[in-house]
């Protein structure tokens, strides 16, 4: 057991063997490097940080994932995770004051820590009971919060701060000329088009097209008109360091306050861990590398717990360039290790130009990022089942009113109870025989379906029952306690139950004290 | 008599009343040393640390926003505590009206336009962490001043009229024997002295690019801890020949209409 963990515990670099085609890896790494600059720095904006905490988290959250993990799976800055890192920490401090950043890597240290429990506990498995439909709720929503995020700076509405969407659409709408800087706005419809466009030529690179167009408009207006009329919000000279260490502050007074972290924290993890392991999982099935669940779940533990350390705030496994990664041939975690250098690499040349980028070009590009992740696609496909329908639709709207923590809380209790819902159907056939009646059942037998059971019971009174329990999959404790009682009132009215069942049905039933009132017969 | 005899009582009773209240306003606020000592603040006082130290070094703490190689502190001298070089305990003058803008200005847009003038950079967002920091650290240095009302010694003081005209040439004379040793020949400051033109000094939109409000603060403050040595007139001279050097253009010009002009001419 112990030797296990140390197992995944320590980087295996097993993968060093199958490294036949180095270049491809590296090129991979490239172009992951060059996917996540931009994702990076608005995803920083979505926590509420600086943006190079985005980039500290795309390099090092990256690194560490790949070196303890075992896939190719590229992890770094999240959606999800940094709009519940933002939502958690903004009520507690000033958005990126001293305070803030000591809150945000408290609350990345708590992930991390949580999420290795669940390692610890070989948590892995819980995730398969998160429904894909809930999955797909939960990434609509964000996307329809990365949407609403990103309209406060295509539209400059900086210090415009409102509780419920619809109140923020009513007040733009209403309010439009005062409120909306058309420079801003040009330069984000322009990033925006810019990339709706582009991903016709370039269905890869389409968010670096949106990028240079946004940027290249913003030059255009910053040449005509003067930075004190357009009042345009530029990303600045970002101060990266290459090794950002960073010791985390802890005292009791922050501990005292980080109660109120921990739900999120918690909700954090989760979300986190539910996005890595569909993508790892996804991996696993379409490619043949040899990944460890476990292992996984183990590296993004690690990664985030180390993440705080190294100046940056806490990731998770990324679709998009996992996809680009895996459909540029890498196979290995030596990608994700060539990508973390190249961003450390890029970030240090591209400094200085990036300075002059408009916020509007950034949050135009979370707009798409953000509306690509609503897809009408899913929506049809889940429409077909009325179950699958309710969990997206209820996960997106709640998503949409209550926010991504309440979203997530609500995704995965309808999930699971829709699963509690199929799983305590049972399959009841009755056959007329000789002695009386016969009972087929298929399914599990627990404190939920026997409901289901007692009603077929009730309405043959006063008739001898044989019940076939070969193709029961479970049988728990009230089952058993429910066939002595219904066999002893039978018994009593002078018919007697049977039970078909097999051998190790029988050493259970025994052992739960199944008397002779019953008559047990083993097939 | 009996007046007398009241008022002496009357005001022992109130001195007994002020002199503790007086120490407790004292007491109100921990000194920035104090504040740095402390290993756990909270969210303004945090933000007050925040700013000394972006006031203090500005290259290191609020780079983002920085186009040059000065900080706050170069003008703002003693981290804007000295009267007459600029103090930043003004936050009870604002919103006031400004001609530079022609705007209602909060003290936020001041310190925005302080980023993108004096700081020859880029403005930063209203809700900038930064510039939230130092509206703390200004709202720090003003208690117990009164809304509204002049802090004494604000800003510089206005140099009366001497009869002259401002000569750039003696300035220049001036600058060479009583400033080149710390500014350099060439303006561009030695031994962490501020460079006082040039590309990494203060552009033409900056406060200190007026040959008044400039001859007032090198009055007051230069040499540097040895103010008020110079003439009304040196100073103005002086002035005078650093209005006439190179530095960055005037943010506020389209460089669309300056390409025009260019070419029309």
């Amino acid at each position: 057991m112990i030797r296990t963990y140390l197992r995944e515990a320590t980087p295996s670099f097993a993968w060093r063997n199958r490294l036949g085609n180095w270049r491809t890896e590296i090129f991979a790494g490239l172009v992951g490097a060059i996917l996540v600059i931009p994702q990076g720095i608005t995803f920083a904006y979505l926590a509420g940080l600086q943006p190079e905490y985005g980039l500290y988290c795309a390099i090092f959250v990256t690194l560490f994932c790949s070196v303890f993990g075992s896939s190719s799976m590229m992890s770094g800055p999240n959606t999800a995770v940094a709009i519940l890192i933002g939502t958690a920490v903004l009520p507690l401090a000033g958005r990126g004051s001293p305070v803030y950043i000591d809150f945000v890597f408290l609350l990345c240290l708590m992930v991390g820590a949580i999420q290795l429990l669940f390692w610890l506990m070989r948590g892995a498995r819980i995730f398969q009971y998160l429904s894909p439909a809930a999955i797909s709720g939960i990434s609509a929503g964000a996307g329809f919060l990365i949407i609403m995020a990103s309209l406060d700076s295509i539209l400059d509405l900086s210090t415009f701060k409102t509780t419920f969407f619809y109140e923020k659409i009513y007040v733009i709408v209403s309010d439009a000329r005062d409120l909306v800087n058309p420079y801003s706005l040009f330069i984000g419809l322009c990033t925006i088009a810019g990339g709706y466009i582009g991903r016709r030529f370039s269905p890869r690179f389409f968010i670096i097209i949106a990028v240079t167009t946004g940027y290249l408009s913003g030059l255009l207006v910053a040449f005509v008109w003067p930075q004190p009329v357009t009042e345009l919000e530029y990303l600045g000279r970002m101060p990266i360091e290459w090794l950002p260490l960073h010791l985390p502050n802890i005292n009791m007074e922050y501990l005292m306050m980080s109660t109120l972290l921990i739900p999120y924290a918690i909700t954090i993890a989760f979300i986190g861990l539910a996005q890595s392991l569909v993508i790892v999982r996804e991996l696993k099935m379409e490619t043949e590398q040899d990944i460890n669940l476990d292992k996984e779940v183990y590296a993004q533990g690690l990664a985030n717990l180390l993440a705080p350390f190294f100046s940056s705030f806490a990731g998770a496994g990324s679709f998009n360039r996992t996809k680009a990664n895996q459909s540029l041939g890498a196979t290995t975690p030596f990608s994700g290790i060539a990508s973390a250098g190249f961003v450390l690499v890029l970030i240090t040349f591209l400094g200085p130009i990036l300075t002059y980028m408009p916020m509007a070009a950034m949050a135009g590009t979370l707009f798409i990022v953000g509306a690509d992740m609503i897809k009408w696609r899913d929506i049809k496909h889940y429409a077909q089942v009325r179950a699958e329908l309710v969990i997206y639709l209820a996960t997106f709207i709640s998503i949409m009113f209550f926010g991504l923590a309440t979203g997530v809380v609500v995704a995965v209790f309808l999930s699971v109870s829709v699963f509690m819902l199929r799983i305590s159907q049972l399959e009841l056939s009755v056959e007329p025989i000789e002695s009386g009646i016969l009972l087929k059942v298929k399914g599990a037998l627990f404190y939920a379906s026997l409901a289901h059971l007692t009603e077929k019971f009730h309405s043959h009174v006063g008739k001898n029952l044989t019940v076939d329990l070969q193709f029961t999959t479970h049988i728990d404790q009230s089952a058993v306690d429910f066939f002595i009682r219904e066999s002893r009132n039978m018994a009593a009215q002078g018919v007697r139950l049977t039970l078909l069942i097999n051998e190790k049905q029988g050493y259970f039933l025994k052992k739960m004290g199944a008397n002779s009132d019953i008559e047990l017969v083993a097939v | 008599m009996l007046a007398l005899d009241l008022i002496r009582p009357l005001c022992l009773v109130t001195l007994l009343i002020l002199v503790p209240s007086i120490g407790l306003a004292q007491q109100g606020q921990p000194s920035i040393q104090q504040l740095l000592q402390e290993p756990f603040l909270d969210d303004y006082y945090s933000n007050v640390v925040y700013g000394y130290e972006i006031v203090t070094d500005t290259q290191n703490h609020a780079s983002r926003y920085v186009g040059n190689s000065l900080n706050c502190s170069n003008c703002h001298l003693q981290a804007g505590t000295q009267q007459e070089a600029l103090p930043l305990n003004v936050a009870g003058m604002y919103p006031k009206w400004r001609a530079k803008n022609g705007k209602r200005n909060g003290i936020g847009l001041r310190i925005r336009e302080c980023f993108l003038y004096s700081l020859d950079g880029i403005m930063p967002p209203e809700d900038a962490p930064e510039v939230l920091a130092i509206s703390a650290y200004i709202s720090y240095l003003s208690q117990g001043q009164i809304m509204g009302a002049e802090p004494e010694g604000r800003g510089v003081p206005t140099l009366p009229d001497t009869g002259y005209d401002p000569n750039p040439a003696t300035g220049r004379a001036v600058y060479l024997e009583q400033c080149a040793s710390c500014h350099g020949a060439q303006g561009e400051g030695v031994a962490g002295m501020p460079p006082v033109w040039g590309l990494n000094s203060y552009n033409k939109g900056a406060g200190m690019h007026d040959i008044r409000e400039a001859a007032g603060f090198i009055w007051a403050n230069m040499p540097l801890g040895n103010g008020k040595s110079l003439t009304h007139q040196q100073a103005l001279d002086v002035s005078a020949y650093l209005n006439l050097q190179i530095r960055p253009s005037d943010p506020r010009d389209s460089k669309f209409l300056k390409l025009l002009e260019h070419l029309i001419n």
